[in-house]
């Protein structure tokens, strides 16, 4: 990893003198304008359909703008246990889940990037190895151990699984590896065990990586529909893409009125975990991508 | 003299410590090191090599749930290539992922490069707006979309009836459907594509695309000689990553899908046999294919990528 970055060809500008540099930006600022639109168009209709009432949503043909604008589908949401309740439980598993993996990232990270012992690198290997198998492939085998474990029907179905990620202990190596030696020699003259050495100097380093990690496993936790539904039963721990699912048809019917304003509340929290993390995000997307 | 062994060999333990004795003490393997590596182990033993197992042996036993599991060796895969509702599955799915990740490609890299042209605030804005599809929660965009395709009266056929196309039965009609879910997974993905090319774009130094302006060459040059050859490690990486993705895509399978089985990937009919028909030794065969599958497609790419590629 280059310490020292070259200026980057976006931020140099990379202007040509003249008329045609200007018709060319414009040129490029329509386009993207154009595919723009395209992209949020459909947020459009969410948003504006949270605001109608029950009636005006599911009147077709449909039409953009409220005929009447109201809160009262909001109301309704938080009035229904079905979608509250919910709610709450997939935050509280998305928050847990968080610090599990940023727990166990960022210490995998710098055993592996740092310290010595037998077997180093190939259980290393043989972690990233991992990655290899989808998901799928585990998913009827994956619900069988749990059975046996008797973990069905639990958050611990949900949250054993999802503590470790060899993506993120890839990720925290990586970072490590390139704090200089000289921090963590100076630390050892000075008597620092290694977790000491851990928790004052590399975690404060690594910072960047642990929220662009804090983004991703928040949003693949709060996501996640397959395991979840294949994992719980009972209504009072459903998590919200499985209760907003289940708002799909009752009796028959489409519940569009229900599930427009709850679908808009539910994009609520990784807006916010995305933004507060963000400063930090493109840096990390950067390293992931790239390195390797 | 006292000898005593270490790691490194013989030490003479009455000489005073100098310098090397340093170095010698520092390979004696950290205590944290081999507490947090064994404890990975086992967590990756019972989460994945555990289950990695009874994959394998779940796909040669015929099983439902109810009565023991029987073993009947290759059977299951012999069934696979019997089954037309397999090859269908199969060719489903190859379509849906080819598809899909050359529109997000080609989108992509487009939209990266021109992003790449704008300066500070105007790039971070379109950046964030093409990357909000990225952070929706799977399953609100799958309803929401579920909603734009509905045919009689919905958002997208109102759309084109007042620029004067026909309505489209969309998810309704067998050749459409799986189309209609491309478009919303390309929608879904091409955010984070650009997020990825437009970082490798900004690792190009600067220096060359300038030489290349002043010998003239306008922006579509700039893109195929320079900017293209130099991100195929990242596209390959992409293209990669896509095809491991697309293949595990489900929920979007599941609420937008087309008539009959014009929409049933192979992840979608493995969660099927499983959990719906009860036929677990099947459902872990397919599913095991599936590994199969991804395991020989990424091998020949990255082959390939190392075979052609120079610096």
């Amino acid at each position: 990893m280059t310490i020292v970055t070259p200026r980057p060809v976006s931020q140099s500008g990379l202007r040509r003198s003249g008329g045609s540099a200007r018709m060319t930006e414009i040129i490029i600022l329509c386009i993207l304008a154009g595919l723009c639109l395209l992209i949020v168009y459909p947020f459009f209709w969410l948003f504006f359909s949270s605001f109608k009432t029950a009636k005006d949503i599911v009147t077709l043909p449909v039409q953009l703008l409220p005929r009447e604008w109201t809160l009262d589908s909001f109301r309704r949401v938080f009035a229904s246990p079905d979608l509250l309740r919910p709610y709450i439980n997939s935050l509280t598993l998305s928050f847990s889940t968080v610090a599990l993996v940023l727990a166990t990232s960022s210490l995998g990270g710098y055993v592996f990037a740092r310290l010595q012992f037998p077997g180093r690198d190939l259980i290393f290997i043989l972690i990233l190895a991992t990655t290899m198998v989808p998901f799928i492939t585990l998913l009827i085998p994956l619900y069988l151990v749990m059975q046996r474990l008797g973990l069905l029907n639990s958050y611990l179905a949900i949250l054993i699984p999802a503590a470790v990620s060899s993506f993120g202990i890839f990720l925290c190596r990586q970072f490590i590896s390139v704090i200089p030696r000289d921090l963590y020699e100076a630390a050892k003259m000075d008597g620092c065990g290694d977790f000491a050495i851990y928790i004052r100097i590399i975690l404060p380093l690594i910072k960047p990586v642990l929220a662009a990690l804090a983004i991703f496993s928040f949003l693949a936790s709060f996501n996640a529909y397959l395991w979840p539904l294949v994992v719980l039963n009972d209504k009072d721990l459903f998590t919200l893409p499985i209760a907003l699912t289940k708002l799909l048809s009752t009796y028959g019917v489409t519940n569009y009125d229900l599930i427009m304003p709850a679908s808009l509340l539910a994009c609520v929290p990784p807006l916010v975990v995305f933004l507060l993390f963000q400063r930090h995000f493109v840096q990390g997307i950067a390293l992931s991508g790239i390195k390797g | 003299m006292a000898m005593i062994e270490t790691q490194a060999g013989a030490v003479d333990a009455t000489r005073t410590p100098t310098r090397s004795d340093k170095a010698t003490r520092r390979r004696v393997a950290s205590r944290l090191g081999l507490v947090v590596a064994l404890a990975l182990v086992v967590y990756y033993a019972i989460i994945f090599v555990l289950p990695f197992g009874v994959s394998i042996w779940l796909s040669l036993q015929n099983w439902d749930f109810i009565v023991d599991p029987k073993y009947v060796g290759l059977r299951n895969y012999q069934r696979m290539f019997s089954d037309s509702y397999f090859w269908q599955a199969l060719r489903v799915t190859v379509t849906f992922s080819a598809v899909e990740i050359a529109a997000a490609l080609l989108l992509g890299l487009v939209l990266a490069f021109l992003l790449s042209r704008l300066r500070g605030a105007r790039q971070r804005t379109f950046m964030a707006l093409f990357y909000l599809p990225v952070i929706t929660p799977s399953i609100v965009a799958v309803l929401l979309w579920r909603w734009l395709y509905i045919r009689d009266g919905g958002a997208f056929n109102n759309l084109l009836t007042a620029l004067g196309i026909p309505p489209q039965p969309f998810l309704l009609s067998s050749e459409q459907a799986l189309y209609c879910i491309v478009v919303m997974v390309v929608w879904t993905f091409v955010g984070g594509v650009i997020v990825l090319f437009l970082a490798g774009i900004n690792d190009i130094p600067e220096h060359l695309l300038e030489a290349s302006m002043l010998d003239g060459a306008g922006l579509f040059r700039q893109f195929w000689h320079i900017i293209l050859p130099l991100l195929r490690p990242i596209i390959v990486y992409q293209v990669v990553v896509s095809v491991i993705g697309t293949f595990q895509l489900f929920e979007q399978f599941m609420f937008l899908a087309g008539p009959g089985f014009s929409t049933r990937t192979l992840a979608l009919y493995t969660y099927q046999l499983g959990f719906q028909s009860m036929d677990l030794g099947y459902g872990a065969a397919v599913s095991f294919f599936i590994f199969l599958a991804l395991l020989v497609a990424t091998t020949v790419q990255l082959r390939r990528q190392r075979a052609t590629f120079e610096y």
